[in-house]
């Protein structure tokens, strides 16, 4: 049995997070809790995710989560945003449960980009 | 095990190799054709082992500079705490219940005195200055009538930073108190010479100075009113102070470790602090960055730093692999910010960016300089990935 707290794909998400930085003139959202930062860029076409990037600051597994979520949702329907829920990222990466609160805070800027991307998609209608 | 060849060991406050000469010392008495006779057996063999033990209770006695028979052997460094704390709380508690240390002493003292306290004890837990010193005159004020038992480190783990205990010492014994020291990162790193030496009760064990885990030693100063009421019974072995079958193979061990401690005291401390100097000139310069405790009065082998918009287990994850300390070793696995930090005043997310460098015989220039290489980077990652602060 391994004492390692991270498995091997929070370590690889971790390494060589490829969606971190940020998209000039892109919508963002960011949220600030439990002791994590999390600001999140998209761009959008068509009512699609084209592109994602994230800020983050916190654990690795915060990290890891963030990138999964980013790798996960370019390409798919922007109205998705608003259902997301970090549910299956804390299963699929292992996320002990002391650090629900921390995951839960990609769950809130991801539902607050949602929101902006509606509104945005509203105004530009 | 394949791994082992990449990593960069810093963590020699936490645990040190066995010196080969140490090992080879070691495993003459565990194997068929060597000494592993039951030192408390009367026959030949027996008494055989019990001439390793004495031999090698005089090597520590050396080193310290003091009567074997002040010596009592241990699992290590937390029990010889416990025995020393627990002991004399409880030997002289008809004399008076109130006891002092500090905030900043390793969880193998600050749990006993919590435990003393929920037996009815009174407890003074005196606070460092930011530098990590104790304020001689914080503690002149703590002391009363009725203390029994003042406790405090040699070197803090954490910090590295090395209390006076010369001048606490003999404060304590003006004052007609017991006065027990940790001293589990010094003995064989500092100069110990217990004959002029204000201290009643020393803990100490191999493992940080290059012998094997599980074998430590108290001091019991040979003096009026010193004495510690045991913890385990049975055997009435070491005076009925510590019984159980002596480990002759440890013992042995640690006495090879202080007599080579000994004889390269000096140009171990050298050594370190080359090591500490060329680590902290390459990172000093990172916007942010600060020292925990000072460094003009901290023990080389420990370089403790702190880093402004850095999460600490991230760091700790993006550092491998880098082998450094958060915390002390024995709290590492909590998320908890460092007490011992916060004591000197240090904010939660300071304390929690600590990282423990800390140096042994073994660490060369270029273990420093991928450390140095490996730290810069880290920081300059998760740096790059972090929002800004909200205004």
């Amino acid at each position: 049995m391994s004492n390692d707290p991270y498995g091997a794909q929070v370590r690889a998400l971790f390494d060589t997070p490829a969606h971190a930085g940020c998209l000039a003139g892109a919508l963002s959202a960011r949220v600030e809790d439990q002791g994590v930062r999390v600001c999140l860029y998209a761009e959008l076409a068509g009512g699609k995710i084209r592109a994602l990037r994230f800020q983050a600051w916190g654990c690795p597994h915060v990290i890891a989560a963030v990138e999964a979520f980013c790798a996960g949702y370019e390409g798919r329907l922007a109205a998705e945003l608003l259902e997301f829920s970090a549910s299956d990222l804390m299963q699929s990466l292992s996320v002990p449960v002391e650090k629900t609160g921390r995951i839960l805070v990609i769950e809130d800027t991801v539902r607050a980009l949602g929101s902006i991307a509606r509104e945005t998609s509203i105004s530009d209608n | 095990m394949t791994e082992q060849a990449n990593l960069i060991y810093l963590d020699y406050a936490a645990s040190t190799p066995v010196d080969p000469w140490v090992a080879e010392a070691m495993t003459a008495l565990m194997t068929a054709d060597g000494n592993y006779a039951n030192p408390s057996s009367t026959h030949i063999a027996g008494r055989r082992s019990v001439e390793f033990i004495r031999h090698a209770t005089g090597q520590l006695a050396a080193l310290l500079n003091t009567d074997p028979g002040c010596l009592i052997w241990t699992s290590g460094a937390t029990e010889s705490d416990n025995l020393a704390i627990l002991g004399a709380a409880h030997y002289r508690q008809v004399r008076g219940q109130h006891l002092i240390t500090m905030r900043t002493e390793h969880k193998a003292v600050t749990d006993p005195f919590n435990t003393l306290q929920k037996q009815g004890f009174e407890v003074t837990w005196l606070d460092p200055e930011t530098d990590g010193l104790l304020d001689i005159a914080k503690l002149a004020a703590a002391l009363r009538d009725d203390t029994q038992l003042v406790s405090i480190m040699h070197i803090n783990n954490e910090t590295g930073v090395t209390q006076d205990i010369e001048q606490l010492g003999r404060l304590c014994h003006e004052r007609g108190c017991l006065f027990h020291v940790d001293a589990a990162q010094s003995v064989g790193k500092l100069p110990i010479d217990l004959a002029t030496l204000p201290v009643d009760l020393m803990s100490m064990t191999a493992h940080k100075v290059y012998g094997p885990k599980g074998i430590g030693a108290l001091y019991i100063a040979d003096r009026p009113g010193v004495h510690v009421d045991p913890l385990l019974f049975g055997g009435g072995q070491q005076r009925n102070l510590r019984p159980g079958t002596l480990p002759a193979q440890q013992i042995v061990g640690f006495g090879a470790a202080a007599a080579i401690a000994q004889s390269r005291m000096i140009d171990d401390r050298k050594h370190l602090g080359a090591m500490r100097d060329r680590l902290w000139s390459g990172i000093r310069d990172i916007p942010g960055i600060s020292t925990n405790g000072a460094m003009e009065c901290a023990f080389a082998g420990i370089l403790n730093v702190s880093i402004e918009d850095v999460e600490g287990e991230s760091l700790m994850l993006a550092l491998e692999p880098l082998c450094v300390a958060t915390g002390s070793a024995c709290n590492s696995k909590s998320q908890e910010p460092s007490y011992v930090l916060r004591a000197l005043g240090r904010s939660d997310e300071l304390a929690q960016s600590a990282i423990r460098f800390s140096f042994g015989r073994p660490t060369r220039s270029q273990d420093i300089d991928v450390a140095i290489e490996l730290y810069r980077n880290a920081i300059s990652k998760l740096r790059g990935m972090a929002p800004e602060r909200a205004a």
